[in-house]
């Protein structure tokens, strides 16, 4: 036999029965040299085995297959899967029945056999499908079996794979069984442990389990709770836990409320009385000589979850669900003393320096999760500098693993602990943090490093933390990943731009970032289209863009973003700096660089080269011999683009007539971008703890959404810049830039979700979604001025039954103060439909301020039917206009009133709240009169009252108010003119409050309008 | 909050014992993700590196390598990492009180054993039992049996 390398040293004794013919196997197949041979080996060996299976399932009983040869076979086909690293299951599929066989087997090495292997293959979606249902009838079989062991098997197969499928939550029998061993009296401890486990494993198949049945739910839960309370050396407890926490998270926290004492006892006598000299701890419950670290772990994680800081209750949105959590004055504070304890009990043996590695390692363990935890104990600042001065004394520990871990808990405290924790470590430790950033080699630590500092970025720092990043990135030894690196220049994109106080700073930072960019490898164009927004809708920040560009262009190697900045920006603004750089010495700048420049931005070039033209049409000879040369080039597009442009030249040279020049290249109206496009895939960023200085700071400022125009220019078309739609609202603004969750954004919407979006805005109730398969009706219903209760139906079109159905609501934004909230989301009352049946959900979302449509909640619905899994996302149509309220009795408004408020409104805030839409084609096919019912109907449905006139026969004025739970009521003035030559109409909105709310009532009631 | 995966593998990247708790994310193929997973780790500097590394969006790696095989477990993102190099430490040593000085040969050959210590030790992506008296004392007895 080969040398036997033991892992850990020690000796002791060898057991167990061994089976010959398994072992003959493996030695074979090993003593192969070459993977053919092996090959081959596996190959007859996999043939004799069918043989063997075929052979005896023809004969009578009385010769089948002996229960040892078949689990002799069934466990050389395991090896074989195991070995081939799960890629052989084509192989020894065909076994599948056979296994099935062995765990009816009345041996329990047969039955064992017979379930590990059904384990490990049931993982395979084919092998699931096909015997669920017979390996369900076993289980229950077993679980009723007077055999403890035979009881074991079948939950450590339902703990193992009972989520695989949700058909085993489904099966009434096999959930109240594994509950019926949990919950029994007299069931073993041994047992009940594993049932524990398997029923959690039940529930993340089928959260219905303890949610459909009212009744049940309150039993089953009150039975779980009690479970908790386990003398014998807490052994219960540590897998009743993670199932207590299940109820927390996915139920609703309020049930656990009273177990807080006890969970601090438990707590208490583990990490404080456990760890006390002479304690009588069970040394066999200790591990690395701190007791059960596995017990304190799950405490401190399952508190932390139940348990909201003053920090985090300030926020109102916890008043508007319920008070759900506990609040820490709730609990009484004997408790909140042995909970404080604990933290200065972990803090006191983390500072014990022990020898042995994983008894630190478990040390510094329990104080991670434990310091963290301190943060929701409402701590004095004192406490808070004292918990970051301890950690920041670990970064400069010598084992990595601390290292990291540091970092990750910094990372932690300084996102819940706010202003203290940030301060503190800001303070004296971020050269430390600078050094770690440039020598460590793991890049999981660089990672953690790269997260702790955007965490505390701010106004003061910001320009430190960029300039040290920048450096490392520029420096080509770094140990960053290229995940990494354009996760990172993502990130100081964003950072510069929000907390950049100095406006030329920003545009010198940005050019170097994109100068970097071929380092890192930066695939989206999205940096350098926000340069470009900047520039242009911030005139003072032009001259200063262009002559860094030209700097970038003179050197030897310019990154491709920076060539495209450059073609945009100069091709806008280089006559501003014409009395430094001559255009002709632009041109020659920019067909230095042409030839080595990918298509794309060749293209571009070719357009900046018709701007400096139209700048000094004296430069036309270079420019046409140019455009002459690329008539031969290889890109169609960059061909024809030439020879457009040298047409264009000529035209605009015999007509001596350079209008239609200023109008095909007429200069870039201000963008209104209101969001940072690049916020979008900022996934992973540290929750930031300063986000009241936010915006703010920043001096820089866009307004509108969509990046179409510097895409336009990118695309390979030339772009002829018609007049875009106006807009009103200042282009002074600072709008404050927050991100949507990640989670939302990268949500797909099904193909035809806008027919229901659109129907929502306006009525009432109707069709969210129709496909051959299902049928969703939704109805709107008040709950308070600003809560609204939205009741979804979904009624299966098929004649199959639909199962599983579960769904999710996703709000744009769940942190940082939201715009609105789920206020509560039930669950559909069933998750299985038969045939032209219905089943139905109710949500509340409560709207607390104004928001955009487009950032409406979107559903996520699963459900299978016929044998195939269905998921889509649809965005429900629920704008702030859904907070309007008809008043019937109100005697409504004159056309006098409307005019004399219109008036007031402006004159009070100028431009600010009001939001012009021009020129909106409403339909192809509807004739004047038509449309003007339509918007009618349309506003009349939406909620706005209509005001009563006569005279103005192409106006329609309207008034709403808004309702929001946070900012308050708001009024709206609408008026709409439409257009009869061209069946468009424009739209006006006004509000009392400056902003962008009178944007998103516009915006409402164009996709009212247009589907 | 819970363990996704555990993966067994040797140095020449042959797995030895593979548990998934969950299915994979997206229906993804579990030899390709396996593959994934021991390019990242065998790739991994064991001096100068930790034992923590992210794998996707929704997990990441805790792994430890004893002599030469790979303990390796995959763990929600947001969970805390440190716990799981006990899990894998208490692990390897039931193992090994259990074969009596366990090597990888133990595994190869007695592979459906170290599945029942498994078994034993981690349910549902959580662990069962820490008491290592306790843990042995059923082995041996199921170990036993017939």
């Amino acid at each position: 036999m080969e040398r036997r390398k033991s892992f850990l040293g020690n000796t002791g004794p060898s057991t167990g029965t061994t089976i010959k013919g398994l072992q003959l196997f493996i030695a074979d197949l090993r003593a192969s040299q070459h993977s053919q041979d092996q090959e081959k080996r596996i190959q007859s060996e996999i043939f004799k085995v069918k043989q063997y299976f075929n052979s005896s399932s023809g004969k009578k009983s009385k010769d089948k297959l002996d229960g040892y040869q078949r689990k002799k076979y069934i466990l050389k086909l395991a090896y074989i899967y195991i070995t081939s690293n799960t890629s052989k299951l084509d192989d020894i599929i065909f076994a599948l029945r056979e296994t099935l066989e062995l765990t009816r087997a009345n041996t329990f090495s047969e039955k064992f056999t017979g379930y590990m292997t059904l384990s490990l293959l049931f993982q395979h979606k084919q092998v699931s499908e096909e015997l669920d249902a017979d390996i369900m009838n076993q289980l229950i079989i077993d679980l009723s079996a007077n055999n403890e062991n035979y009881l074991a098997l079948a939950l450590n197969f339902i703990g193992t794979c009972g989520s695989v499928t949700p058909e085993f939550g489904l099966n009434e029998d096999l959930v109240t069984h594994v509950f019926q061993v949990l919950r029994s009296p007299t069931s073993t401890q041994y047992l009940k442990k594993k049932a524990a486990l398997a029923f959690l494993t039940l529930i993340k198949g089928n959260p219905t389990i303890l949610t459909d049945n009212a009744q049940r739910k309150q039993i089953w839960i009150q039975r779980i709770l009690s479970l908790l309370d386990d003398k014998n050396n807490y052994r219960l407890t540590l897998t009743v836990l993670p199932l207590v926490r299940y109820i927390a998270d996915k139920l609703n926290p309020s049930y656990c409320k009273r177990l807080i004492p006890q969970l601090a006892e438990i707590l208490y006598n583990s990490v404080v009385v456990g760890t006390s000299p002479g304690s009588n701890f069970p040394t066999e419950y200790k591990f690395a000589n701190m007791p059960n670290p596995w017990l304190i772990l799950k405490i401190v994680s399952l508190l932390n979850s139940l348990i909201i800081s003053p920090r985090e209750s300030s926020f109102d949105q916890i008043a508007a669900s319920g008070s759900q959590f506990i609040h820490i004055n709730e609990i009484d504070s004997e408790t909140l003393g042995k909970l404080r304890m604990c933290v200065m009990q972990a803090i006191d043996l983390a500072s014990r320096k022990s020898i042995d590695m994983m008894e630190r390692l478990v040390q510094n363990t329990i104080l991670f999760s434990l310091i963290n935890f301190a943060s929701k104990l409402d701590p004095s600042e004192d406490a808070i500098v004292n918990a970051v001065n301890i950690l920041c004394s670990l970064l400069e520990s010598s084992e990595i693993n601390v290292r990291y871990l540091t970092l990750d808990s910094l990372v932690k405290l300084c996102s819940f602990s706010g202003k203290t924790a940030v301060d503190t470590v800001c303070k004296d430790n971020l050269d430390s943090i600078f050094y770690l950033l440039n020598t460590e080699r793991d890049p999981s630590i660089v990672k953690k490093v790269i997260d702790l500092l955007f965490t505390f970025t701010n106004v003061d720092n910001i320009k430190t933390i960029v300039e040290n990043l920048l450096k490392f990135l520029g420096n080509s030894k770094n140990f960053a990943t290229s995940d990494i690196k354009s996760d990172l220049l993502v990130k100081l994109a964003v950072f510069t731009e929000r907390y950049a106080t100095d406006s030329n700073w920003f545009v010198e930072t940005t050019l170097k970032l994109l100068s970097l960019s071929d380092i890192a490898s930066l695939k989206d164009e999205e940096v350098w289209h926000r340069l470009c927004q900047i520039v242009v809708n911030n005139p003072e920040l032009r001259i200063f863009a262009c002559e860094k560009l030209v700097d970038y262009l003179q050197e030897n190697q310019t990154s491709e973003p920076i060539l495209k900045s450059a073609a945009f920006i100069i091709g806008e603004y280089g006559d501003l700096i014409s009395e430094k750089v001559t255009i002709p010495k632009l041109f020659n700048l920019f067909t230095d660089k042409y030839f080595a420049s990918s298509n794309l931005t060749k293209a571009m070039i070719l357009t900046t080269m018709m701007q400096l033209y139209k700048f000094q049409p004296e430069i036309s000879s270079h420019v046409i011999k140019f455009f002459q040369i690329e008539l031969n080039s290889l890109d169609i597009e960059l061909q024809r683009r030439s020879f457009e442009y040298l047409k264009l030249i000529q035209v605009v040279n015999l007509s001596a007539n350079i209008n239609l020049l200023n109008l095909l290249f007429a200069p870039q109206p201000p963008f209104n971008s209101k969001s940072n496009p690049l916020l979008k895939r900022l996934a992973h960023l540290p929750s930031t703890s300063n986000s009241n200085n936010n915006a703010s700071a920043s001096s820089l400022n866009l307004n509108s959404r969509t990046l179409s125009a510097a895409e336009k220019e990118a695309s390979v078309t030339p772009t002829i810049q018609s007049s875009r739609q106006s807009h009103s609202s200042s282009a002074l603004s600072v709008e404050s830039i927050k991100a949507l969750d990640s989670y939302y954004v990268q949500q797909k919407l099904v193909s035809n979700w806008r027919e229901g979006f659109s129907r929502m805005i306006h009525y009432k109730q109707g069709i969210l979604f129709i496909s051959p398969l299902m049928k969703i009706i939704y109805r709107i219903n008040d709950v308070g001025l600003s809560q609204l209760s939205i009741v979804l139906t979904y009624i299966n079109q098929t004649e199959w039954d639909i199962t599983g159905l579960s769904t999710e609501i996703i709000p744009s934004r769940t942190q940082d103060n939201p715009e609105y909230i789920i206020s509560k989301s039930e669950v559909p009352s069933s998750s299985t439909i038969a045939p032209h049946k219905r089943v139905g959900q109710t949500v509340e979302v409560v709207i607390r301020k104004p928001y955009s449509i487009e950032e409406s909640p979107i559903i996520n619905i699963n459900f299978r039917c016929g044998g195939s899994s269905n998921s889509m996302n649809l965005k429900l149509g629920l704008g702030v206009t859904a907070t309007m309220k008809k008043n019937s009795e109100s005697p409504g408004t004159s056309l006098q009133q409307f005019v004399t408020r219109w008036k007031t409104l402006r004159d009070a805030l100028d431009k600010d709240g009001e939001y012009h839409l021009m020129s909106l084609k409403i339909s192809e096919e509807h004739k004047k009169t038509d449309s003007s019912i339509l918007v009618f109907k349309t506003l009349e449905r939406m909620g706005f009252e209509m005001v009563e006139k006569e005279s103005i026969s192409n106006t329609l004025f309207a008034t709403g108010v808004i309702h929001t739970k946070t900012d308050g009521n708001f009024g709206c003035l609408i008026k709409i003119q439409y257009l009869e030559e061209n069946g468009t109409v424009s739209i006006t909105g006004r509000t009392t409050t400056p902003g962008p709310l009178a944007k998103y009532i516009v915006d409402c009631i164009r996709h009212a309008l247009v589907k | 909050m819970a363990i996704r995966f555990i993966l067994c593998f040797n140095k020449q990247g042959v797995v030895r014992l593979v548990r998934w708790y969950q299915p994979l994310q997206d229906g993804k193929n579990t030899a390709e993700t396996i593959a994934q997973i021991y390019r990242l780790i065998s790739s991994r500097d064991h001096k100068h590196q930790s034992n923590f590394v992210q794998l996707s969006d929704v997990t990441k790696l805790v792994y430890k390598r004893y002599a030469g095989l790979y303990f390796v477990f995959g763990v929600d993102l947001n969970d805390d990492e440190p716990i799981y190099l006990s899990h894998i430490h208490l692990f390897v040593e039931v193992l090994d009180s259990f074969f009596g000085n366990v090597c990888e040969l133990d595994i190869v050959f007695s592979f459906y054993k170290a599945y029942m210590v498994m078994d034993e030790m981690f349910l549902g992506g959580e662990i069962q039992e820490i008491s290592k008296d306790v843990l042995l004392e059923k082995l041996s007895s199921l170990d036993r049996l017939e």
